[in-house]
């Protein structure tokens, strides 16, 4: 080597994650139960009958989806922008996307209540729309990542994008005070107690730590996923 | 009087595991894929006397 040429070592690639996820496995093993739980031993209300259980994995997807999945795509997409690491860039796509799954539900699970409730599938009402609106933008940002090849410019605009489409988080959740709404109020995340019998409070907080174990899990498993892409691509460019 | 409308719950719990099973399985499938090939590149890029003494 000439003098004044430096050798600069490439960083040591990630280890190649194995195909088993215990994490994955406990998730799905406690979603199970909480299916047990809410359908065989969480009591059936008065008015709604049966359906009323349908909030146990409708309202707690909803939350996370809202909450911990979208806030979480807008900080780090924030602090990609900021900082520039592609790991922060990789927290992002990974949380929108297990975010979407979440919301995916969310949308198919409300609609059947709905109909037993309000007698129709779909209403145009504040909350409804803007939470599609919402899942039509993820799924756009997603759609972005995938269009854009340069590794950079792909992260900047899916920032960006992420950190607009998490404005409708707030407005999804004040929604139902700032419009005439179907949609029923907030039954926890409101400024007095709780308005749930202890019986089904206890089944949602169950069932609401079970759907968080299950997107830590999903998202992890999301993130050793991008992480493993990039370093193959960065590999198959350096053989090209 | 209450109304009966667990077929609907069934309905929606059952979508609502599909959709999630469908999705770890489409992570799964993924990872399985990359994990393919970044074992074929380790391979093709190890030393040709490594990989005689590893045979």
């Amino acid at each position: 080597m000439t003098s004044g040429q430096l050798s600069v070592s490439p960083p040591p690639p990630p280890p190649i994650p194995s195909q088993r996820d215990p994490l994955v496995g406990v998730a799905l093993l406690g979603i199970a139960a909480i299916y047990v739980r809410a359908l065989a031993f969480t009591p059936i209300e008065a008015r709604q009958g049966a359906a009323q259980k349908i909030m146990y994995i409708h309202a707690t997807s909803a939350f996370i989806a809202l909450y911990v999945a979208f806030v979480l795509m807008a900080i780090a997409s924030a602090l990609y922008l900021w900082l520039k690491d592609e790991k922060l860039d990789r927290v992002a796509e990974s949380a929108a996307e297990v975010g979407l799954c979440f919301t995916t539900v969310v949308l198919v699970t409300g609609p059947i209540w709905g109909k037993t409730i309000w007698g129709a599938w779909w209403t145009w009402d504040a909350r409804l729309t803007a939470t599609l609106f919402l899942w039509f933008i993820i799924l756009a940002y997603l759609l972005l990542r995938g269009a854009v090849e340069e590794r950079g410019r792909r992260a900047r605009y899916s920032a960006v994008l992420g950190i607009l489409a998490s404005f409708l988080v707030p407005f999804i959740h004040l929604s139902v005070y700032l419009f005439r709404t179907l949609h029923p109020m907030p039954i926890l995340l409101k400024p007095s107690s709780p308005s749930l019998p202890n019986e089904m409070l206890v089944t949602f907080l169950l069932s609401f730590a079970a759907f968080t174990l299950l997107f830590i899990a999903l998202l992890r498993l999301r993130y050793r996923i991008a992480t493993l892409r990039d370093y193959v691509a960065d590999r198959e460019q350096e053989r090209a | 009087m209450t109304p009966d409308n667990a077929s609907y719950t069934t309905a929606a719990y059952t979508l609502a595991a599909i959709v999630y099973l469908a999705y770890v399985l489409s992570l799964k499938v993924r990872l399985r894929r990359l994990r393919a090939r970044a074992i074929a590149l380790e391979a093709a890029e190890r030393p040709r006397s490594e990989r005689v003494a590893g045979a």
